[in-house]
């Protein structure tokens, strides 16, 4: 699989002025993703499930050296705060081509946390978490150890 | 150096604006509107003139962020400052330390006590006084309600009640602030996702109140002898938010992440 690693960028930085007590996810993002190991992902789209209390897409990942796939799941947030930062239920679709950054799980599978989702073909950007999700992400992100 | 020097000369000079409104994130898409503190719409009323601690005709408008600093925007102590007794302490450190992995309502379980007030997707407060009862309806996790009797009754004999997530409420009118008594808690929910325990013993105080339109007043006393050395209280504000209304979520729709974090749990699991 390929992936290389990204740095937050101050667009990043500055999504931490979030309004507080905003929408968050039912549980500890921490607990499940460990916000200072990004990484980045491209490859298509080949399922969406727009459920609560988080959606998911999966990406299928080609290793250019060896042509093996390897199939990646990207949780992003629940229908209801998606939609909130133009999100829709058809905004990825089967086949699309899309590079994902995300946090990676801290269980060695091949999940991750999306933050900035871009569609290659339009260059369109959406972004993965809900406010308070992204201010956990970021607490991480800027942790001592 | 120079350019850190710059750095710091830039973040001074960052507009006291940024501090003084809360933006919305870029990723939000709208505007927010301004603080509630802002609006100085008053208390809506019901026909009997107790406070509206809910919708009004048109309908539109729910309970959804809270203001506070903590997760869900509830407000408590550090921990230093709450009287834990020492097992408590233990489990609060313990379930913090496992970063809230085993928080029952990762499992959408419902938010008993104050959790409720505390967790996404907002609530609703619906006064019924015909029957003499408030519902108060989450929209989070598999919306639950709880129900509150506003008919004088007295709690059940513990020995017969079946303890559960919401207990047993009975509330009355204080002036303008509803005050509601709730015992017979089960213990299989957290007080918030912070992690402070309960026990079976807790007795719930919460003062809720409608000071203007824009906010919701929530003020509660933990009353668990078993669990702490004495009462203690704290208190949040809850922003009405009129212009959407609760969406319709189930938690367990597609809940992948609970087998994850609380692997032992699943079908199979170990």
């Amino acid at each position: 699989m390929t992936y290389r690693r990204t740095i937050p960028g101050v667009l990043a930085a500055l999504m931490v002025m979030a309004p507080l007590g905003a929408a968050l996810a039912h549980h500890s993002f921490a607990a499940q993703y460990d916000g200072r190991k990004t990484v980045t992902i491209e490859g298509a789209v080949t399922k969406v499930e727009w459920m609560n209390p988080h959606g998911y897409f999966f990406v299928d990942v080609v290793d250019p050296a060896t042509g093996n796939v390897t199939s990646w799941s990207c949780e992003i947030a629940a229908p209801a705060a998606l939609m909130r930062s133009g999100w829709t239920r058809n905004s990825l679709k089967p086949g699309d081509l899309v590079v994902v950054e995300g946090a990676l799980a801290r269980d060695g599978a091949n999940a991750l946390n999306a933050g900035n989702v871009t569609l290659a073909a339009s260059g369109k950007k959406l972004f993965g978490r809900a406010a308070n999700e992204e201010r956990e992400a970021k607490q991480a992100r800027e942790s001592a150890n | 150096m120079r350019i850190g020097k710059l750095l710091i000369a830039a973040a001074a000079a960052l507009p006291l604006s940024i501090s003084l409104f809360t933006p919305a994130p870029a990723a939000e898409g709208m505007a927010r509107k301004p603080a509630a503190s802002a609006d100085t719409r008053p208390t809506p009323r019901l026909a009997d003139g107790k406070p509206n601690l809910g919708p009004e005709v048109s309908g539109i408008g729910f309970w959804d962020r809270g203001l506070g600093p903590a997760v869900g925007g509830a407000r408590f102590p550090p921990p230093e400052e709450i009287p834990f007794q020492p097992w408590a302490r233990a489990l609060y450190d313990y379930r913090q330390s496992r970063t809230f992995v085993d928080d029952p309502h990762v499992r959408c379980t419902p938010p008993g006590g104050p959790r409720q007030f505390a967790v996404p997707f907002g609530l609703q407060i619906i006064q019924v006084p015909a029957i003499q009862r408030i519902f108060v309806l989450s929209g989070g996790a598999m919306r639950p309600w709880r129900v509150i009797y506003m008919d004088g009754r007295e709690h059940p004999d513990p020995e017969v009640f079946n303890p559960s997530f919401f207990g047993h409420s009975v509330g009355h009118w204080e002036g303008d602030t509803l005050v509601v008594d709730t015992v017979g808690f089960n213990e299989q929910f957290w007080l918030h996702r912070d992690g402070y325990p309960h026990t079976h013993a807790l007795h719930l105080i919460e003062r809720i109140s409608r000071p203007n339109y824009m906010s919701l007043n929530y003020e509660i006393t933990i009353d668990d002898p078993l669990a702490y050395t004495r009462p203690w209280t704290t208190s949040w504000v809850k922003e009405w938010d009129e212009d959407e209304e609760i969406i319709e979520y189930f938690c367990n729709e597609n809940n992948r992440d609970q087998f994850v974090l609380q692997p032992e749990l699943a079908p199979g699991g170990k």
